[in-house]
């Protein structure tokens, strides 16, 4: 019997470990914030300094697609939701048959930057280019039919890089460059967040890839995209916040009606100086320009 | 005198080369270990100090240490064991001790092999369905680690049941000769002879609910959360998970880091084992056959 109780109190022992460290702590608010991949790391940052701001808030961020977040706050399991894109009709409606009254925040831009390998000569592509390689029906396949050579890519052929169907990015990309009714080509390969986009495509002589600009890291070449001014614009913090880069999407967070209290005061700090400063610095466009010194 | 024919040199030979092949077969087994193990402390060494252990991450995860994630996942591991070993345990007595043979126990076994198949991820979904939304549990401790013991459930009752059926039957006639009842006899010769089996069981527990990803993802972990849980209604960073998403999606994260998480989620995982490894060892020394 003696053993059946020392095996007892172990057990009660590594439960109440934790408890027994945080006990005389007081309470704090939690605010449950979850969804799109791209937001994820800008919501971390803004968790992390909020922290600093409100001791007494906790933000806990999860990510997992816009979808996934927009879902959780239909159910009532999160208070904000990130999006990558805007609600759709359908679910508005399954929203407002749940009594939810969805609220959209716009707190940022994000630049849609195209990737290609370092050694790639393109300077610049135009967005029907752009369509003609990745929409359905595309004439081009091939890095011979755009007049470039590219060292360690001897196939030729154009290794299409691009996204998996519940990614914000993936249906803001055929939304804006292939157009709406359009689809994607068959036999691209589809990647499960930006970095694993932004990691094949800098070692990948052959390939082309797009993700949010903020996921960019200095491996990758950026070209330019012409716009209808037939002026070729480099994606940029700068050119997304002037509106100047055509493919800059609104980044949104999405509350179950008016927020109040302690989430309101976070989305209210999201959108001063301060967490706009935080966005900016995370390689996304602030909603105003801001001077962050 | 017994000489060798040819066909016993033989016979002889091909004997020793099964063998040696046996051998190299069981050493090739180590080799993964070995080598997990060595990656591990080579590219993840550097990463790990006092201050990796004690400290929150900062600057985007891509700093600082993973505080939050280790208290995170022994909260996680202790509530899911607090869940399962009681059930488990009281499950693997009834199927061992009192159960007829007949098809209610035969269902009940295939039902338990059967939830040992499942698929994590799909335990995961239940867990959403049943715990965060049904009971109201929210994205919670609770509903992760009942989701986590529910998935290791199998486990403890396969594990204790072949301990209870390891103490010898006579052990019990012995007892029931004394007038004893099935209680009586389970309390006072079955679980003090059972004890490092059911250990064993719980071992295995340990490490799988430490290392699991899906089934918390949805159910209780958070991406990011820089406090301690004060209950266990509240959500919780993990080791593992934090392992996934600073891998995958958080960037500019130094190598160094994702190795170092690993490193400390199994050397958890190994002293936690060590405890209940030096627990077994003392109960089984008292052993008196």
């Amino acid at each position: 019997m003696n053993r059946n109780w020392v095996l007892i109190v172990i057990l009660a022992l590594v439960a109440c470990a934790p408890r027994s460290q945080e006990a005389g702590k007081r309470s704090r608010t939690l605010i449950q914030n979850k969804g799109s991949d791209t937001l994820v790391n800008v919501a971390q940052a803004w968790a992390e300094r909020y922290k600093e701001v409100d001791p007494n808030v906790a933000v806990a961020v999860t990510g997992g697609g816009s979808g996934t977040g927009i879902s959780a706050m239909i159910n009532g399991t999160v208070d904000i939701a990130n999006a990558s894109r805007k609600m759709k009709d359908k679910e508005i409606e399954l929203a407002r048959s749940h009594g939810i009254d969805p609220v959209k925040w716009t707190v940022g831009y994000d630049a849609l930057a195209v990737f290609v390998h370092p050694d790639n000569p393109v300077e610049g592509f135009a967005l029907e280019q752009l369509a003609g390689i990745y929409g359905e029906g595309g004439e081009i396949d091939s890095w011979d039919q755009l007049g470039l050579e590219i060292p360690g890519c001897e196939s030729r052929e154009i290794v299409r890089v691009s996204r998996q169907n519940n990614s914000g990015t993936y249906v803001y990309f055929k939304e804006t460059v292939l157009g709406k009714k359009q689809d994607y080509k068959l036999g691209s390969l589809d990647m499960h967040g930006s970095k694993d986009v932004v990691d094949l495509v800098q070692n990948t002589p052959c390939a082309i890839g797009y993700s949010s600009l903020a996921y960019a890291t200095h491996e990758v070449k950026m070209p330019c995209i012409e716009t209808a001014e037939d002026e070729c614009i480099t994606p940029s913090v700068q050119s997304a916040v002037d509106r100047s880069y055509p493919i800059a999407r609104p980044l949104f967070m999405y509350t179950a009606g008016q927020p109040e209290g302690a989430i309101k005061t976070y989305l209210d700090w999201i959108l001063s100086d301060e967490g706009q400063c935080i966005i900016q610095s995370k390689g996304y466009a602030p909603v105003l320009p801001v001077d962050c010194g | 005198m017994f000489e060798s024919s040819d066909l016993n040199i033989r016979n002889r030979q091909v004997e020793k080369l099964w063998r040696l092949a046996f051998l190299v077969m069981t050493v090739l087994l180590i080799l993964p270990v070995l080598a997990i193990l060595g990656v591990l402390v080579y590219k993840g060494g550097p990463a790990i100090s006092i201050d990796f252990l004690l400290t929150e991450p900062k600057d985007g995860m891509t700093a600082g240490g993973v505080f939050p994630a280790l208290i995170g996942t022994v909260w996680l591991v202790a509530v899911a064991l607090l869940a399962s070993v009681p059930v488990g345990v009281a499950a693997a007595l009834y199927l061992s001790e009192y159960a007829p043979d007949n098809w209610l126990t035969r269902v009940i076994n295939l039902a338990i092999i059967n939830l040992a198949g499942v698929p994590s991820i799909v335990h995961a979904l239940f867990g959403v369905g049943a715990f965060v939304l049904f009971f109201r549990f929210g994205t919670s401790i609770l509903a992760a680690s009942l989701t986590l013991a529910i998935m290791t459930l199998p486990v403890v009752i396969v594990a204790t049941r072949e301990s209870l059926q390891a103490v010898p039957l006579a052990f019990r006639e012995a007892c029931w000769n004394m007038g004893a009842t099935r209680w009586q006899t389970i309390r006072k010769v079955v679980l003090p002879n059972s004890v490092s089996g059911i250990l064993t069981g719980i071992i295995l527990e340990v490490s799988r609910t430490a290392g699991e990803t899906a089934p918390i993802m949805f159910t209780g972990a958070a991406f990011f959360l820089p406090f301690l849980p004060q209950s266990v209604f509240d959500q919780t960073m993990a080791m593992s998970l934090h392992l996934f998403v600073i891998s995958t999606q958080v960037p500019g994260v130094p190598e160094a880091l994702p190795y170092g998480v690993a490193l400390v989620l199994i050397a958890m995982v190994l002293a936690m084992n060590a405890v209940s490894i030096g627990f077994r060892m003392y109960l089984r020394g008292k052993k008196k056959w």
